[in-house]
């Protein structure tokens, strides 16, 4: 009996070596199941009765390129071609996606989110090389979810222990204003919003620096402020003609899809403007509002850096002489000689700026919505006595169960009648 | 030679009869700092004692030469050198007698003095030292140890108490689990109970709420229990107490097992807007932000391992904690980084 085999069928130990049209088989002599077709060679456990090795027990896995592994790494090439990125990018993200499939989380992974993984190399890559693509462009590329993508990119970066860099503003910038249709007169296009693409460039970077200056970018979604900065640019070149057009109707005839923040987003940014519009002597005469003072953007931009210095201070209410600083503050005298010299600087008529406003992020400045009052010191050791009472709240009564076990009863009867089978 | 091991010996007398005298201290901060200088906040000994430890730890290996113009005026010129190492032994018994701070502290400290002493000339005295002086060490290792004289931390300048935060990381939420060790019918317990919900198809357990402490329990029929929401852990271990006699009053054989405390929740304000874009680029390694799809940024502190979310608003959640010493050591670690952001 050839090495410690048995049938698989009956269990029997009685294997024959036989052979059939000159092919050796091994026979199990008492129920006459063919146990092996005489294979080359044993390598398992499994192959002692020279049956195959499932797939999953081989090393195929590990040298051969599956299918699904093959279809993500053509997605892969097929998504940088349509972004059209260099061909570099192709390479380095089919690397990533190879590095990915490594790891058996991901391989045993549902296809919607191999599919998500694509998109999550592509990012990578660009990300790694300064390249501005967002979340919402590769998503809306992928009909993928937002939040199907943020969970397979965090588990990725996680996982290949990556360091991604953030996202790049001004190249954002530049992508995203380019792909704004107002650079040449069309049907849905009148001349007098056709706009020079350089000069909205610039002033559209102006505005998302002073944005990013004063607290309106950090920890919200980059493409709003930017949708809301070149509104902003495009009506201040040409304000006489475009103050009557919307943000809403801009986006339409620039064939941008408008993101839902972008008009909060317009409000603080003009806001910002006009504090600093306050500081300006022959803009405090005018008394500005939010629509006028777009006239006089242009102006506001080019001296954006004293202005914000002036307009803004970092710490809480200074008394004009700084005399009220805690002596630990170092920065509250430099400060306070600042706010002097700004008063000494404007306005001969007497007419005092506004007061500094505070430059915080909108939501530190927005009254808090309820205020949580610190929580009673409790004295609670965890090994209280329960009364009985207090459990006995929480149980029904014999009473209550059967009224409540003949609702349920109902209750299934209706949905049964409802229902019909 | 001989000289060095006389006056470590008076020196040795000096400081049993300070002992004798001194007003009882926290061990944990006088060595590391003369009193004159440091009041030290009794109420959060553990936090302020490894935010200095982090500051030691930083300069322990910048030991090259013993400098020790840093040392006040009480120390004389011969006592310097004894102190030192005295103190630095007396760190290390000091530390070996408190559980848990001294678990995480104690290779580093033990670093830091045998750095000193490698580079000191005593290296021979101290090893004579330690074993020989075992008895007049013990006294003063009972009592809570004041040394006056000595301040270990090498190098750095005396840390005054602004730089610990004073804010208190407010605890919210505790989520703890407990073998209630028998098996449970859970249609029978939603049945009785007025508190419980079950919805087979959705969730294969009993979701149960008590009003005092106010949590949430999900009861699994193999009698495991998982009790979220209490602010703090005797209030956890009390819920979870409670949910256990709500089981055992409906006929159950509930008992209470390996309560533990899985993950603990804390929140607080440092009060100043953060430029997180900043930190993401000095801390890259530990932090991710991408405003894309969250507003905050996530820290993942090493140690402790703790995950915090920074907001731009100066609001930071801290979780991940077992234990609540964590979360109070997280924050003092992030706190002079947040720091360093504040201004643009």
């Amino acid at each position: 009996m050839p090495g410690g085999g048995h049938c698989p069928d009956c269990g029997s130990t009685e294997l024959v070596e036989d052979s059939h049209y000159s092919q050796s088989q091994l026979v199990c002599s008492d129920c006459g199941c063919v146990v092996t077709e005489g294979v080359l060679t044993t390598t398992f456990s499994d192959e002692g009765n020279l049956r195959e090795v499932t797939y999953s027990r081989s090393t195929g896995e590990n040298e051969q390129v599956s299918r699904s592994q093959q279809r993500g790494l053509r997605r892969v090439r097929d998504l940088c071609r349509v972004l059209q990125l260099p061909s570099t990018f192709e390479d380095t993200a089919v690397a990533y996606y190879q590095q990915a499939y490594r790891h058996s989380g991901i391989r045993a992974a549902r296809l919607q989110k191999k599919e998500v993984l694509v998109g999550c190399c592509v990012l990578i890559t660009c990300r790694q090389h300064n390249w501005p693509l967002t979340m919402g462009t590769i998503c809306t590329l992928l009909y993928a979810d937002l939040d199907v993508f943020s969970g397979t990119y965090m588990q990725i970066v996680k996982l290949l222990g990556l360091d991604v860099p953030s996202l790049c503003l001004a190249d954002l910038v530049k992508t995203y204003c380019s792909s704004f249709r107002l650079f040449q007169a069309s049907p849905s296009v009148p001349a007098k919003y056709v706009e020079d693409k350089e000069k909205m460039l610039s002033r559209t970077l102006q505005l998302v620096e002073l944005a990013d200056e004063t607290w309106l970018v950090t920890g919200r979604h980059p493409l709003p402020v930017i949708t809301a900065a070149t509104f902003l640019a495009w009506q201040s070149l040409q304000p006489s003609e475009r103050l009557t057009c919307s943000l809403a109707r801009f986006c339409k005839l620039a064939n941008v899809d408008l993101p839902c923040p972008a008009s909060s987003r317009l409000q603080e940014l003009l806001a910002v403007l006009l504090r600093m519009a306050e500081q300006l002597a022959w803009l405090q005469v005018l008394r500005l509002d939010r629509r006028s003072v777009v006239k006089h953007i242009g102006d506001l931009l080019q001296h954006r850096h004293t202005l914000v210095r002036k307009a803004f201070r970092d710490g809480p209410a200074e008394s004009e002489a700084g005399e009220e600083e805690r002596p630990g503050r170092g920065q509250g005298p430099g400060q306070g000689k600042e706010e002097v010299a700004s008063r000494s600087l404007d306005l001969p008529e007497g007419k005092r700026p506004a007061s500094p406003a505070l430059l915080l992020p909108p939501c530190m400045l927005k009254p808090p919505k309820r205020v949580c009052p610190p929580p009673p010191i409790s004295t609670a050791t965890g090994d209280e006595d329960i009364s009985d009472s207090e459990i006995e709240q929480y149980l029904r009564t014999p009473q209550e169960v059967r009224d409540f076990q003949k609702a349920q009863a109902a209750r299934q009867a209706a949905t049964g009648v409802s229902n019909p089978p | 030679m001989e000289e060095e091991q006389t006056y470590l010996e008076l020196y040795l007398d000096q400081c049993v009869a300070q002992d004798d005298l001194a007003p009882p201290r926290s061990p944990l901060l006088s060595p590391v700092v003369p009193d004159d200088v440091y009041m030290p906040n009794s109420s959060h000994p553990e936090t302020v004692f490894n935010s200095h430890l982090e500051e030691v730890k930083e300069t322990s290996g910048h030991f090259s030469s013993v400098d020790l113009s840093f040392l006040p005026d009480e120390l004389t010129q011969e006592n310097k050198d004894q102190s030192i190492i005295r103190s630095k032994h007396e760190i290390e018994d000091n530390y070996k007698t408190q559980s848990q701070q001294s678990r995480l502290s104690l290779p580093r400290e033990q670093d830091i003095g045998l750095g000193l002493i490698s580079n000191s000339s005593l290296s021979n005295s101290h090893s004579h030292l330690y074993p020989g002086d075992a008895d007049s060490v013990q006294p003063s290792l009972e009592k809570p140890n004041s040394m006056p004289l000595v301040s270990i931390t090498p190098m750095t300048p005396m840390t005054p108490v602004s730089e610990c935060s004073g804010i208190v990381p407010q605890l919210q939420n505790i989520v703890s689990t407990v073998n209630l060790a028998c098996k449970l019918d859970l249609k029978k317990i939603a049945l009785h109970a007025k508190n419980a919900e079950y919805n087979p198809k959705r969730f294969a357990a009993v979701i149960m709420r008590i009003r005092e402490p106010r949590t949430t329990a999900l009861i699994f029929s193999s009698g495991k229990m998982v009790c979220t929401g209490a602010k703090s852990e005797e209030q956890s271990r009390l819920a979870a107490r409670k949910y256990a006699r709500v089981v055992q009053k409906l006929g159950f054989p509930a008992r209470f097992l390996d309560f533990k405390i899985q993950n603990m929740v804390g929140s607080c304000d440092v009060r100043f807007a953060i430029r997180l874009e900043g930190l993401v680029l000095t801390h890259q390694q530990f932090s991710s932000y991408e405003p894309e799809l969250f507003p905050g940024l996530i820290y993942r502190m090493v140690k402790p391992r703790i995950v915090l979310l920074i907001f731009v608003s100066g609001k930071v959640v801290l979780t991940g904690a077992k234990e609540r010493s964590e979360i109070y050591e997280a924050f003092e670690n992030i706190y002079p980084i947040l720091k360093g952001f504040k201004k643009a």
